[in-house]
């Protein structure tokens, strides 16, 4: 019961992951993605439309990515380089992104009689590692973005704090004039940076549809975005942080399944197991000091006045 | 001003239009003239009382929830919760009124509960903006979360303490006419919660520029560090800002429930907060400029909604995001072409002045 | 002749309202260092920023060795061998020195054991001593512009633009960076230092431009110049200076008085040690020493922004340690903080709405609980008037105004509403000559009106024109306080580098 619980907060924190690693990419530079909600939802949508239409998950991913990338793409232009502020343009990207994915679903599917299903991303066990006892299970029978995720932290990591892209990417939040003196646009870093967060989001977002559900539905994202882009905060800005945060969400959420699979509801409303990641988030902004927040962060960069 | 104000107008109309235009040429997808689909809602809209009367009755929350971002955008805060303050609004709105129904005289229950909806959301504003002054709390996080959060709470008292009697739905009873807003026109559903929402603009507006307190809040907006240098106690400014902000949201719940639906259902308006927040920005945070928008918003959602009932198409219902995703898009876009133009045209001003 | 090292031709530079260049043509030689002298304004740093890529021109051309040059960004000066140190330094202070001074010269992964032995190896060479693997926060402004310079040599630069390099260090660190400068044009290369200091342009310089109102309004070898003919040139006029007697004013009464004053940060020496001082009625009390030894924080401490640890103060024999900033802005306390646009203006608002920004409580200003807008408007003309504010009005954009005016619409509130003590942090930094005389006229008016004065400044000059007496203040503590006279240049310098003057006694 217990490993199941687990494995299942880690398969939980797949998205969430994702989400919050591109987000802090994106803001060390100095950009908030705010479009990322939007992001995460284009994301899904694309994956199933890739995977329904073509039977490939692994197509669905690649489609997932694109909108993602899309989304990102108009955010980074509208932010960045007509300097329009980032919450506002965020948030008339996420409005767009939900009539957007609602209205194409209509257009490809029409109202169909039953919910349309895809099969979702397999769990893959891998051979030797997923025999280890207890960690084996948790860890080694998760579906290939979980793996992709393992993968992701540690180059995270290293080419944030070991590269010179990383150098130039946390150098451009803390002191964009800096980058500048030294021959680096710092617009074009940011744009790429933005990039990557679209192309990481997508794949969150198709972690809904292609990965968990099988299915899209136009409030499936409901608020994970955001959850992410919270999560960066919270992480203090460094994929460490993300990681840690991102495991205690998936616990909470896990937590609420385990209390409602339980008869949990008995005595606690349903609604409270619902809302404890969002109430979660709000003690943790409550609580969390010392932030080391990048100093220009959601500033755009002008050089010339 | 007036080259600027023409600017403004223009880059807005064409903005508008290029929104429309590109959500037209999407409705050929379905294989939908978007020309005749167009014109006959607009038609209807202009010819039909009863549909005109919706286009105020849709704007009027839309104001509310939009002078609630703006009211805190002044103070370079984000109030992203006006969601949720709704939400708190509309079940005080409805349990107040139920249990004054028939106890009360209609004026009074009406002021009674309108007094309580701003109380309503302005706790759970001001309580936003107590987070923010006392633990430094990023108030962005924290108002954009607390929407979940009353959307659960929402959903639980619909399931419980506010459940119709018959205990069928999670909704609650209806409220007797005795608790109505008055309706404006007889023939539409337009209920003087507009004339609310045009008179709490104005007084926003009035508090924002006219008073000390507006000037102090549009201060600390600015430059926090300078306001609290000049011993204006930033914290107590973020806590007035967010009660206020909360408060116009929480009236929405007012006009909504005691106005149009008169009952509280579940999934009760869920887009007024983000809708508010996309008007607040194409009338630039100005409270007279969030009146037009709104009726801007609320002629779209209109459209929208006859769009779909039209026989023989079959619009969704989502074209109404889209136009509005598309409408503040532009819109976005549109301020960064007007600094553009104003900077180049100064900068060949100056060009010909020193030739010469 | 051959071809200079670097030539500039016929630039022209636009911003939005502003000529920032017109026409400007100079050229410098292999192994000269060229001054670029000029008033805040003048439009030295636009036409550096052109040369070194960060800004287009919208006229002229670059040449280097006779060859047009495109330089379209810092990359392409690089690739020429120029480097430029900002004036505000462009480090990241949340950085190591080294990651600073790779960051856009290293590439894939960074070997950091590697760059620092480098970075090391190079500050040896030119006698600099870095801690490479510090953060720059943790470093003074001092050792920060050795970073800076460091950045430039590791680029191999052959010709390093400084602009205002002087303005953060002690007078005896000006005399060290001289002293590189000379050695390192010694070896061939080219320095080109901006500055509105005429010693300094003495000093160092072999050939001087003179730039005015974004044009270039001299060009002369140093040797046939002169201090008088070099500011008349950058000034354009002759300029009255205010005239000041020094006076005793120890038999007046005690308005301020600061006893025992210190702030501790964790774990961190403390911020300021044990400060005691009084200041008189009528008196201009200086604070001279290199920004950064808590000047800021002793003016925040009296000003109540900052909390002192232990310590009291008394305004008038009152005790006021425990006052709001609103409580002693109503005993007639004015603040012209350093950094007016963090601290004192809202740029985003006229400059009616900045006039009433101390005293916004005060039901001067509302009529039926409304401002008042008229009397905010006449009150803001009287002002603009009395202060020789260039403005268009009371409801221009504060942001509009240049930083003169700004600063004295600054001191016009400040005057205003304080009665009894200006506290006034470096309230010439960064303005023009005629500005400053404005500014200097003004203190020295409020002076004879028995306000006391509180005058912190990184000017020497300043310093000895218009206080009574003087404190010196190095790493959070007062080297001593002494009156006008008791001090020259280089005493002044050696106590601002915590040298005490009994230490040097007991030396000599």
């Amino acid at each position: 019961m217990m490993i199941s619980l687990l494995s299942r907060a880690l398969m939980m924190s797949t998205p969430l992951m994702l989400g919050s690693i591109a987000e802090v990419i994106a803001e060390r530079s100095g950009m908030m993605v705010t479009a990322i909600e939007g992001i995460f939802l284009v994301g899904a949508w694309g994956g199933f439309v890739g995977t329904y239409l073509t039977g490939s998950a692994w197509i669905g991913m690649l489609t997932a990515i694109l909108c993602g990338l899309t989304v990102a793409a108009i955010y980074g232009s509208i932010s960045i380089f007509m300097r329009q502020h980032q919450v506002v343009t965020g948030t008339a990207l996420n409005i767009l992104a939900a009539g957007f994915c609602a209205y194409f679903q209509r257009v490809l599917f029409g109202v169909p009689t039953s919910p349309l299903k895809i099969t979702p991303l397999q769990s893959l066990s891998i051979p030797l590692l997923s025999q280890i006892p207890v960690l084996g299970p948790i860890f080694f029978q998760q579906n290939a973005l979980t793996y992709f995720v393992y993968l992701l932290i540690p180059i995270a990591y290293i080419v944030l704090y070991k590269t010179s892209v990383g150098l130039t990417i946390r150098s451009t939040g803390e002191n964009p004039e800096a980058v500048d003196v030294a021959g680096i646009h710092v617009n074009t870093v940011r744009f790429l940076t933005v990039l990557t967060a679209g192309v990481l989001g997508g794949l969150a977002g198709a972690f809904y549809s292609v990965g968990y559900l099988g299915m899209f539905t136009t409030n499936m994202i409901g608020g994970r975005g955001w959850i992410a882009f919270a999560i960066c905060f919270l992480g203090n800005w460094n994929p460490k942080g993300a990681v840690i945060g991102t495991v205690v969400f998936g616990l909470a959420e896990a937590v609420a399944i385990y209390m409602q699979s339980i008869g949990g509801n008995g005595y606690f409303p349903n609604e409270l197991f619902i809302a404890l990641p969002y109430i979660l988030t709000i003690v943790l902004t409550v609580a969390r000091r010392n932030f080391n927040v990048p100093a220009k962060l959601g500033v755009a960069y002008c050089k010339e006045s | 001003m007036n080259a600027k104000l023409r600017d403004l107008i223009v880059t807005n109309l064409l903005a508008v239009f290029a929104g429309l235009f590109l959500s037209g040429i999407l409705l050929l997808f379905l294989k939908i003239n978007p020309l005749i689909v167009f014109k006959q809602a607009v038609v209807t809209m202009v010819t039909d009382k009863y549909t005109l009367g919706d286009v105020f009755l849709k704007a009027t929350p839309l104001i509310f929830t939009a002078l609630a971002f703006a009211f805190t955008f002044k103070a370079n805060l984000f109030n992203i919760g006006a969601q949720g303050q709704f939400y708190m609004g509309a079940i005080v709105a409805v349990a107040v009124s139920l249990k004054l129904d028939g106890v009360v005289p209609t004026p009074v229950l009406l002021v009674v509960v309108c007094v309580l909806t701003f109380l309503a959301g302005g706790v759970v504003g001001g309580l936003i903006g107590f987070l923010k002054a006392r633990y430094h709390a990023n108030e962005f996080l924290v108002s954009m979360m607390s929407t979940y959060v009353a959307l659960a709470v929402m959903n639980y008292l619909l399931r419980t303490f506010l459940k119709e009697s018959k205990g069928e739905y999670p909704q609650t009873d209806a409220i007797s006419n005795s608790g109505w807003i008055p309706t404006l026109i007889k023939g539409t559903r337009l209920h003087a919660g507009f004339l609310l929402a045009m008179l709490t603009a104005v007084a926003v507006w009035i508090l924002l520029y006219k008073t000390p307190l507006g000037y102090r809040i549009r201060a600390v907006g600015s430059n926090a560090s300078a306001a609290q240098m000049s011993g204006i106690n930033s914290g107590r400014i973020y806590v007035a800002a967010f009660f206020i902000s909360g408060a116009l949201a929480g009236m929405a719940g007012f006009t909504e429930v005691n106005g149009v639906q008169h009952m509280l259902i579940q999934n009760f308006n869920p887009d007024v907060g983000s809708a508010g927040l996309g008007i607040a920005i194409l009338a630039n945070a100005n409270p007279i400029g969030i009146i037009f928008a709104s009726l801007l918003f609320g002629a779209l959602n209109v459209a929208g909604n006859l769009m779909g009932r039209m026989p023989g198409v079959n619009v969704p219902s989502s074209i109404i995001d889209l136009m509005q995703g598309f409408v503040m898009t532009f819109v976005i876009i549109s301020y960064f072409a007007r600094t553009y133009l104003d900077r180049q045209r100064k900068k060949r001003e100056l060009q010909k002045a020193v030739e010469k | 002749m051959q071809a200079p090292f670097f030539e500039l031709r016929n630039i022209s530079k636009y911003f939005t309202g502003v000529v920032a260049n017109k026409d400007i043509s100079f050229s410098i030689q292999r192994g000269e260092v060229l001054a670029l002298l000029g008033e805040n304004g003048a439009g030295k740093s636009t036409i550096m920023k052109i040369l070194y890529g960060l800004y287009k021109a919208d006229a002229g051309k670059i040449l280097m060795e006779g060859r047009e040059q495109k330089i379209t960004c810092p990359k392409d000066a690089m690739a020429l061998g120029i480097s430029m140190i900002q004036q505000h330094f462009s480090l990241v202070p949340a950085h190591t020195v080294t990651e600073n001074i790779i960051l856009g010269s290293v590439h894939g992964k960074i070997d950091y054991k590697k760059c620092e032995s480098e970075v090391k190896r190079l500050a040896d060479q030119y006698g600099f001593e870095i801690p490479v693997d510090a953060k720059i926060s943790e470093l003074d402004v001092g050792v920060q512009q050795k970073v800076e310079i460091i950045k430039a040599l590791y680029l191999n630069a052959k010709l390093l633009i400084m602009d205002e390099p002087t303005a953060v260090l002690t007078p005896q660190e000006s005399q060290k960076l001289m002293d590189f400068v000379k050695d390192y044009v010694a070896k061939g290369n080219s320095v080109i230092f901006i500055t509105h200091k005429l010693k300094e342009v003495m000093d160092v310089a072999n050939r001087i431009i003179v730039m005015r109102n974004g044009e270039v309004c001299g060009d002369l070898n140093a040797s046939e110049t002169n201090e008088g003919e070099l500011s008349r040139l950058m000034i354009g006029r002759e300029l009255v200076m205010p005239e000041k007697d020094r006076q005793e004013h120890s038999g007046q009464k005690v308005r301020l008085s600061v006893k025992n004053i210190t702030v501790e940060k964790k774990g961190e020496t403390p911020v300021l040690k044990d400060i005691s001082f009084e200041i008189h009625e009528g008196e201009i009390f200086g604070i001279a020493g290199v920004s950064g030894n808590g000047q800021e924080e002793l003016c925040e401490v009296i000003w109540g922004a900052l909390k002192a640890d232990t310590g009291t103060i008394s305004l008038d024999g009152q005790d006021i340690t425990h006052l709001s900033i609103r409580g002693r802005i109503g005993k007639g306390i004015g603040y012209v903080p350093v950094d007016r646009h963090r601290d004192a203006m809202v740029m985003d608002m006229t400059l009616a709405e900045n006039m009433m920004l101390k005293s916004s409580y005060d039901a001067k200003w509302t009529r039926h609980g409304l401002i008042d807008r008229k009397k905010l408007s006449d009150y803001t003309k009287q002002a603009i008037s009395d202060f020789m504010i260039k403005a268009p009005g009371p409801d221009a954009q504060a942001k509009g105004l240049s930083g003169g005016n700004q600063q004295k619409a600054l001191l016009a509130r400040e005057v205003g509403h304080a009665g009894a003590l200006l506290i006034l942090n470096q309230p010439t930094r960064g303005l023009d000559l005629g500005a400053i005389n404005n500014i200097h006229t003004t203190i020295l008016e409020e002076q004879k009106h028995k306000k006391s004065i509180l005058l912190v400044s990184t000017e020497l000059s300043e310093i000895f024109k218009l206080c009574d007496r003087i404190a010196v203040m190095y790493k959070g503590s007062f080297m001593g306080i002494y009156s006008g006279d008791e001090l020259n240049t280089e005493k002044i310098g050696l106590l601002m580098a915590g040298y005490s003057a009994k230490r040097e006694a007991a030396k000599g």
